[in-house]
């Protein structure tokens, strides 16, 4: 039984390694190896995703370094393919914890014919029909409302899943937010709302975002439990977003966490130096000495599993050779041609589309309609 | 030059009984429902109180509360929860209890429902219906009286229709509640009870983006949708004393629309005057009249005439007087005329 509203996030390992309340039986070596093979996977990503962003090879990257642990553990608190998920635009190390294909998310990164969004989106904002892992949309916190509105259907279905629905704290202050978790709690639908409490709406401090001393907090408002936890400590998140999981799936309604993470990098390629403009390096200091990467390794040293640095380097030289692979096959599927921006506007072409696609036709070919 | 003969789609002809158009509201969706369990209806006051207009009076009832429901005062909530609930499978109907109030929720309209299709490639779609009473001539000043069908139709992805007769109510509710795309589908309300009409007692649907030749004619094509219809009509009956043949169409759809029966018709009379109560500037007859131009520019004999709303925000005092009425239709079809 995990409380809510605690006054302090909830964890189990502090930075160094040493468990601060005992662990459940459930994280073996093994399966803290996996979590820490999969958030290593998610920093190289990152990494490998900005060179390829200054090669313009990309245009846009909204890096999650920092708040792998939010990330993978939500991942591994839910029932991939089938609750459905409604995510936010920092969301890829979710979904590569949720199996979408890496190959699928570079192509989408790059616009390319293997991209299963067909090139319509900007980078970064996925969509995977077989993870249920709902498009992304750039408009903040829109996504809260139609989560609602999909634990709604699952309860009006009768099925056991659950709904669960991302955003920053930034989104937090949207109409759309509060629209959401009301609707949610009045409809006492089975939706998960996971904050990824990183501090930072781009240049905008949570202090300055809002007033309330924390997220969780607000869920008292809609009628939810509130939940806060460590979100750099994977162990916590997975505890946490388990038990709320659950929760909601056993007919409780739904259910707030917020997780206390960081950005450590930029908010995206439009503001590289953040450093400089908008938050001190002492503060970024202060959190890099919280990696939720670290922090594992810390633990699994000290249960006497340690990762050697042989081991990690492998694994980054693998995730390295990944990516570059996966970006040469993506290149060379070529970019999508003029055709698909008039698909999937409807289910049909209308004829006003049909007109419009004759004109592009003859503009590409060279009047040859 | 005389007025005028009915086609078919002026008077369908059905051996059906004769109701008003918000029953047909109901009965479409009552019909719907009945066939397909996906189908959800809610919004605000929709339950036990069936509407501010009634229009789903007795569907509680019927159909239990978790089929027809009311929602939280919150039209983003209405429309994002429909989007969720048609991604997830569902056929959701919201209502919104006037056009008037979209606006909380038009970041879910536009950036949600009218998108998801096309930037998942068709991984995740949202069929869904949002219904909502506009229009003036109620008395109900700014709020419960505008226009907004051009902020939707600028927006693609999205289908708009707006009915004005009984029968096309109940058959394009029910084909946008069948179909593939998240429908806007306006409801005159100054029509709700003043429009009566058979409807058959078959089942029927009416295609989205088929335009009705309300009655024929050979001088002049008088064009429009939704409430000022019957200013039309009123208007084409006093051209029609004076010696003049005008053709009346209703454009029941606006996205997509019927360019096929406008062209036709335009090339056959010459002279177009558009219709509608929205304010002027960006009105969706202005694509219209574009397209007239465009395409049958050698047939005009005179420049496309439109009587729209004043570019004022809706005046509850004058609320007759911003309308278009008959008389100020015939002034532009006289106009053209006389051009």
């Amino acid at each position: 039984m995990i409380q809510p509203f605690t006054p302090e996030p909830i964890r189990f390992v502090a930075e160094d390694g040493t468990p601060v309340q005992p662990l459940p039986e459930r994280y073996t070596p093994e399966v803290l190896r996996d979590l820490h093979r999969l958030m290593l996977q998610a920093r190289e990503f990152d990494r490998k995703l900005i060179t390829l962003l200054r090669q313009g090879r990309t245009t846009f990257y909204a890096q999650s370094s920092g708040m792998e642990a939010t990330q993978v553990g939500l991942a591994r608190s839910i029932r991939v393919g089938h609750d459905w998920v409604w995510p936010y635009y920092r969301d890829h190390t979710l979904g590569l914890a949720m199996g979408v294909p890496m190959a699928e998310l570079i192509s989408q990164c790059l616009g390319t014919n293997s991209d299963s969004c067909r090139g319509r989106q900007m980078p970064h904002h996925f969509a995977a029909q077989r993870q249920n892992f709902v498009s992304i949309s750039s408009s903040i916190a829109s996504q809260v409302p139609p989560a609602a509105g999909n634990a709604m259907a699952q309860k009006y279905l009768g099925v056991d899943e659950i709904t669960v629905c991302t955003f920053g704290d930034g989104a937090t202050s949207e109409g759309d937010w509060h629209a959401g978790m009301n609707m949610a709690g009045a409809a006492q639908a089975p939706a998960l709302f996971v904050c990824e409490n990183n501090q930072w709406a781009i240049s905008t401090s949570i202090r300055e975002q809002t007033a309330s001393e924390t997220i969780h907090i607000k869920a008292k408002a809609y009628g939810m439990p509130g939940y806060y936890v460590d979100g750099n400590d994977i162990i916590a998140v997975m505890e946490v977003c388990s038990f709320a999981a659950e929760q909601v799936r056993s007919g409780q309604g739904p259910a707030l966490v917020e997780c206390l993470t960081y950005r450590v990098g930029s908010h995206s390629n439009a503001d590289a130096d953040a450093e400089k403009h908008y938050r001190t390096r002492e503060e970024v200091d202060a959190w890099l000495a919280r990696d939720p990467i670290t922090r594992l390794e810390n633990l699994l040293a000290h249960l006497g599993h340690p990762v050697t640095a042989e081991e990690r380097a492998a694994l980054i030289a693998q995730t390295h050779r990944e990516v570059d692979e996966q970006v040469l096959a993506a290149e060379a599927t070529g970019q999508p041609d003029w055709r698909i921006m008039f698909e999937d506007v409807y289910a049909d072409l209308p004829d006003h589309l049909r007109q419009q696609e004759a004109f592009l036709r003859a503009e590409q070919t060279g009047g040859r309609a | 030059m005389t007025a005028t003969q009915t086609r078919p789609e002026a008077a369908p002809m059905t051996t059906g009984r004769t109701i008003n158009l918000i029953q047909a509201v109901t009965e479409a969706i009552a019909e719907e429902m009945e066939r397909d369990q996906r189908v959800v209806l809610f919004g605000e006051d929709v339950g036990a109180r069936g509407g501010v207009f009634m229009a789903t009076a007795g569907l509680q009832e019927r159909f239990g509360k978790h089929r027809v429901f009311d929602t939280p005062l919150s039209e983003a909530s209405i429309v994002g929860a429909a989007v969720g609930m048609a991604v997830r499978g569902l056929r959701p109907i919201a209502e919104i209890q006037f056009a008037d109030y979209m606006g909380p929720g038009f970041d879910q309209i536009i950036s949600q429902a009218a998108k998801i299709r096309y930037r998942s490639a068709g991984q995740f779609t949202a069929p869904m219906v949002i219904r909502t009473p506009s229009g003036g001539g109620v008395k109900g000043g700014h709020h419960h009286s505008q226009s907004p069908e051009s902020y939707y139709t600028h927006t693609p992805g999205l289908k708009v229709v707006m009915p004005s007769t009984p029968y096309d109510a109940k058959g394009l509710l029910k084909a946008a509640l069948r179909g593939e795309d998240p429908v806007i589908y306006f409801e005159p309300k100054r029509l709700y009870r003043a429009a009566k009409g058979e409807v058959p007692d078959h089942d029927y649907v009416v295609k989205l983006g088929e335009a009705a030749v309300r009655r024929e004619g050979s001088d002049l094509s008088l064009i429009g949708y939704g409430g000022v219809m019957p200013d039309l009509e009123k208007a084409a009956d006093a051209l029609a004393a004076e010696g003049v043949s005008v053709e009346v169409i209703d454009l029941r759809s606006l996205v997509p629309w019927d360019r096929d029966r406008v062209l036709t018709s335009v090339q056959k009379t010459g002279r177009a005057v558009l219709v509608s109560e929205a304010p002027r500037i960006s009105n969706f007859m202005g694509e219209v009249a574009y397209v007239i131009q465009e395409q049958a520019f050698d047939y005009l004999t005179a420049p496309v005439g439109q009587v729209a709303g004043f570019d004022t925000p809706y005046p509850y005092v004058q609320d007759k007087v911003y309308l278009p009425g008959a008389n100020r239709i015939v002034a532009a079809c006289v106009q053209a005329l006389n051009y």
